[in-house]
């Protein structure tokens, strides 16, 4: 028997909600509501809570808490309105004169006002003239199929533009949340000049008096309903205030629910809008300080950004060969960001065989190493009519993946363990087929599993480190309203066609994609870290930004944090000296710290 | 100027006058917001996001936090609101408008040649009299049942209507009263808010014991259980993890099986000794056997009746989440209200009473101060006065009218009076609190005095 070990999803800030927006758009995407389908091969009730509404409806809706700051909801209802009863609203306990202000509704953009039709029950119709429309779904039977949200969206193949109107994260959401899933901090504004939560220390104070009381609210709901918690996932903004709210929220998650997996993903944007050097020099502390207080209070803690580093320089953020976009877009690249973690989150989602978070933190963060970091190949390039041993063969001795984690890779085949997922890629194209009396060109040709594929083609760029692989077959939905920023080699497989698009037709919308990732912990975190640690202390931050300090954060409390991210990155000191370590060397050093 | 410029381009820069005109602006844009809660007869405000979210509310602080503030100034403001609301819990709307109109006194003064640093030197010399006042006007006396009632709903009647209001006061006085510990500071955490949507009930009851909202953990289990004991526990009863540490880069699946067997046995032990527990306790009796843990929607369980209950729960019952939340909020404030009646063991009158005194003391203190800081005294004495105008202007009456006969009364009596809301005319302060039942702690105009 599988059974489901639940996760409690938490996302703090406006660029996390973004990740997550993205995130659980993929989840919904690849729900499947049809009973005769055999189940998939991720479980879905590992993310997902069913309810039931004052109506009796039933609903299926995350397990999640969202965080966000004054007027960041634009079109969203905080309360959801999947459980309003629709009733008029009542002032029953007031008898004297009420006074209402209201605020005019903001413009929906195309694609929310398409996801109301369909709530309606309406159905989508086709403007476009150059695709062949459709026709609406009457089985021969005079059986009408049953329209979702999911087989309507998939169906129509439109283009929304949504690069242009996408203000705030609800702006592209398209599945319904529970009430109790949005929570709004009324201490700061989302936008404009007063009232910004921008450093550190402002945001661990406000895990206090009532927001301290309405997380714990919302935490209990989602829990206590949980047969088998597993942990919980994390996505905190690191640029911000957040880094340190987030901080305090994983601390309360490690007092009351010790032994349970807390995975902690620091996310960041490429650029803010608006940034100054001073704005530049409080993200850089804020990076600093929320590393060291997350990893401390989680099971592992993983940087997740496009940004070429975490210090005050720009630099070039990452680039994906088949991927075109725009860097300075939040909704571009926290697209990428999501479909990365939809693959590197799978071992603790699959229906068989799963391994819990716990395991997978245990694994990668030995000796105090919490900090991990992630790469990813998105997609992962495969030619159409090839199989993996081929794609792998072409990537040379490069290996596909680019950092996630601002943490390019040293390539000296050293790591201290690591856990790659390949996602999307059908069964059949995992081995190369055996033709009888022709030489295999390669060893990875002659693996018979994929799982044997990809570890032969690991180890050999890692030769000892501890490896695991996992592959699902099943691939991510790229249905709308995930951008449509691919390059126009790709078909809508994801795979690389063999001949180029004729200009004529026009690219074809890519709705799945196989993606490569790899979480690991390697001597490439530990520089990561000192570099940090180095450009903070070059800083006099009474000098500079005393208002950085003001806020309860004492010039020595800087220092000692400062000073616990040195020790942090002399965790990942190898002192191997040159020569590679065998595994069993590996586990005798797990007691040494 | 130059150093800002070179941290912000974008910073606009106003100098001296310019810059105070812009501060009281905002001080004086907020007051006009806040103005018309002020009192029983002020107006409810139901805001309504352009989602369509709904907030119901009168209380100065929830406004605050509810509207984007970009003005620094301002924002400053709201924040002093929200430091009286973290102590006292009420008054964060007389805050505001005597801020408010301090800045608008002080602006009189200005505009005519006069040195802010003498009118903030004027202010000082006033709160410190206004504190002397304060000390002598405070009645203090038992805090019976009656008189913490009456300081209940004083503050209940401006956030609920008066029906309403009434069935909060008791609950409320009866929840603190429940939890109090002599000579202990009174912990309002032991007073648990539950809510309850309830289609057409709106009700708030206070149980002497706890309410859970989960129900049983099996269907079969008995819905009412009496004379029992009760094993509350916080330990997991699940199959989770153990200390066996990783299985991640296991070998074979028996491997694995092995991990998962060994976790298993660790809760099936711990499970055998609570029933151990149960045989031992119930061995000769039949009393039942209760095992609260930590652990559906929408399902409660109440655990009422309890010998000495340390913690007492209020439930909130109410049609949907904004009236919940509204209801909550008043039932915070008339808490808090409560303790510190309790704990500070004095009242003032309230209904202008208060102010009016003051500012009767702080003109006859006046020649008193040397120089001209005494038009910061004046000031501050007329910036009290917008307590009584603004009440009799909510509830429809001439302000200056009110205030005039409020003066005199007060002048001819040597007593304390009030605005009277129902006639628009003085009365008797005294009388107030005795039949009128408006009282505050006197803890909360101290609190703005030492602001």
């Amino acid at each position: 028997m599988s059974l489901c070990r639940e996760v409690v999803t938490l996302q703090l800030g406006h660029y996390s909600n973004f990740v997550g927006t993205h995130w659980w758009n993929l989840q919904d995407a690849s729900l499947c509501y049809d009973p005769d389908m055999p189940p998939g091969e991720l479980q879905s009730d590992v993310l997902f809570r069913e309810g039931l509404t004052r109506g009796g409806h039933v609903t299926y809706t995350p397990r999640l808490i969202t965080l966000d700051l004054k007027g960041s909801l634009r079109t969203l209802k905080q309360e959801g309105s999947l459980y309003s009863t629709g009733q008029e609203p009542s002032t029953i306990t007031w008898e004297g004169q009420i006074m209402t202000h209201k605020e005019s509704p903001p413009a929906k953009n195309s694609f929310l006002q398409d996801l109301d039709k369909l709530d309606k029950g309406g159905l989508l119709v086709e403007p476009d003239f150059n695709t062949p429309s459709v026709p609406a779904t009457h089985s021969p039977g005079g059986m009408v199929a049953m329209d979702t949200v999911n087989s309507n969206l998939e169906r129509v193949h439109k283009f929304y533009k949504m690069e242009g109107s996408v203000m705030v994260w609800s702006d592209f959401l398209r599945l319904h949340l529970h009430p109790r899933t949005v929570s709004v901090i009324n201490q700061y504004n989302h936008e404009g000049e007063a009232a910004r939560l921008e450093a550190f220390s402002q945001g661990e104070t406000l895990l206090q008096g009532s927001v301290l009381e309405d997380l714990e609210d919302r935490l209990h709901f989602f829990v206590e309903e949980c047969d088998y918690l597993q942990g919980f996932q994390v996505l905190c903004d690191l640029a911000d205030g957040f880094s340190g709210l987030g901080s305090k929220v994983t601390e309360l998650l490690q007092d009351s629910y010790g032994g349970r997996g807390i995975l902690t993903w620091g996310v960041a944007p490429v650029n803010h809008p608006d940034s100054s050097p001073i704005k530049e020099l409080y993200h850089m502390m804020n990076f600093a300080l929320g590393t060291v207080n997350l990893a401390n209070h989680s099971s592992f803690f993983c940087p997740l950004t496009l940004r070429g580093s975490l210090g005050r320089r720009p630099s070039p953020s990452t680039v994906f060969p088949l991927v075109n976009y725009d860097s300075s877009l939040w909704y571009h690249s926290s697209s990428i960001l999501a479909l990365a973690l939809d693959s590197m989150t799978v071992s603790y989602r699959l229906r068989y065989n799963s391994a819990p978070m716990w395991q997978l933190a245990d694994a990668l963060t030995v000796s105090g190493r919490k900090v991990v970091c992630a790469y990813g190949s998105v997609p992962f390039p495969i030619m159409q009519g090839t199989c993996l041993p081929d794609a792998l063969s072409a990537c040379g001795d490069v290996l596909p993946w680019k950092p996630l984690s601002a943490c390019p890779e040293l390539a000296d085949g050293r790591c201290f363990g690591q856990s790659v997922t390949l996602k999307g890629l059908d069964r059949q194209r995992l081995v190369s087929p055996l033709a009888p009396g022709i030489q295999p060109s390669s060893t990875l040709h002659c693996a018979r599993t994929g799982e044997e594929v990809l570890d032969t083609y690991i180890r050999s760029h890692y030769p000892s480190a501890p490896l695991v692989v996992q592959l699902v077959s099943t691939p991510s939905k790229l249905t709308p309203p995930f951008p449509q920023m691919f390059s126009s080699l790709l078909d809508p497989q994801g795979l690389i066609q063999r001949h180029p698009p004729t200009t004529a037709a026009g690219p074809a919308a890519v709705l799945a994609a196989p993606v490569l990732t790899s979480v690991q912990s390697s001597s490439a975190v530990g520089q990561m870290l000192a570099e940090l640690q180095k450009a903070c202390v070059s800083v006099e931050m009474r000098r500079s930004a005393p208002s950085f300090l003001c806020q309860g954060l004492e010039a020595g409390d800087l220092a000692e944090n400062l000073e616990q991210l040195r020790v942090l990155a002399y965790h990942y000191r190898d002192d191997s000296g040159g020569t590679l370590r065998s595994s069993s060397e590996e586990e005798d050093d797990d007691d040494v710290d | 100027m130059a150093a800002v410029k070179a941290l912000n381009p974008k910073a606009e820069v106003a100098r001296a006058q310019a810059a105070l005109a812009v501060n009281i602006s905002a001080a004086r844009g907020l007051q006009d917001v806040l103005k018309s809660n002020l009192g029983p007869k002020g107006t409810m405000k139901m805001l309504v996001s352009g989602a369509g979210d709904i907030k119901l509310t009168k209380d100065g602080n929830v406004l605050l936090h509810e509207m984007q503030i970009q003005h620094p100034t301002a924002s400053l403001i709201a924040k002093v609101a929200t430091a009286q609301d973290d102590i006292t819990g009420d008054g964060t709307t007389s805050n505001v408008l005597i801020i408010g109109e301090l800045l608008k006194q002080a602006d009189l003064y200005i505009s005519e040649g006069l040195h802010p640093r003498i009118i903030a030197e004027g202010f000082e010399a006033a709160k410190d009299k206004a504190l002397q006042v304060l000390e002598d006007v405070k009645v203090t006396r038992e805090m019976g049942r009656e008189t913490l009632i009456s300081v209940a709903r004083t503050s209940l009647r401006t956030k609920v209507h008066a029906e309403l209001a009434d069935l909060l006061t008791e609950a409320v006085v009866d929840a603190v009263l429940a939890i109090k510990k002599p000579n202990e500071p009174i912990d309002l955490f032991m007073v648990e808010i539950m809510e309850m949507k309830h289609k057409t009930e709106s009700d708030t009851q206070l149980i002497r014991g706890l309410v859970l909202d989960h129900g049983a953990r099996h269907p079969d289990m008995k819905k009412r259980v009496e004379d029992a004991y009760i094993l509350t526990c916080n330990v997991s009863l699940e199959y989770e993890k153990t200390e066996v540490n990783s299985g991640f880069f296991y070998k074979s699946a028996d491997e694995r099986e092995k991990l998962v067997k060994a976790e298993r046995k660790f809760i099936e032990e711990r499970v055998q000794k609570i029933i151990a527990l149960k045989n031992k306790v119930c061995a000769d009796n039949n009393k039942a056997f209760v095992v609260i843990n930590q652990k559906g929607e929408e399902k409660y369980t109440f655990i009422e009746k309890c010998g000495n209950p340390r913690s007492v729960t209020l439930l909130v019952k109410g049609p949907n989440k904004h009236t919940l939340t509204q209801i909550k909020d008043a039932v915070r404030d008339g808490l808090r209200a409560v303790k510190n009646a309790i704990e500070d063991g004095s009242v003032v009158a309230g209904a202008g009473a208060f102010e009016v005194a003051v500012a009767d003391a702080l003109v006859k203190h006046k020649p008193k101060v040397k120089g001209r800081a005494q038009l910061g005294v004046q000031a501050f004495a007329d910036a009290l006065l917008v307590i009584p105008k603004v009440l009799a202007q909510n509830s429809g009456y001439d302000p200056q009218e009110t205030l005039v006969k409020l003066q005199t009364e007060f002048k001819e009596s040597g007593q304390l009076i009030g605005v009277d809301l129902s006639t628009g005319t003085a009365q008797d302060a005294v009388w107030n609190w005795q039949h009128m039942k408006i009282i505050f702690p006197a803890f909360l105009p101290l609190q703005h005095g030492n602001r």
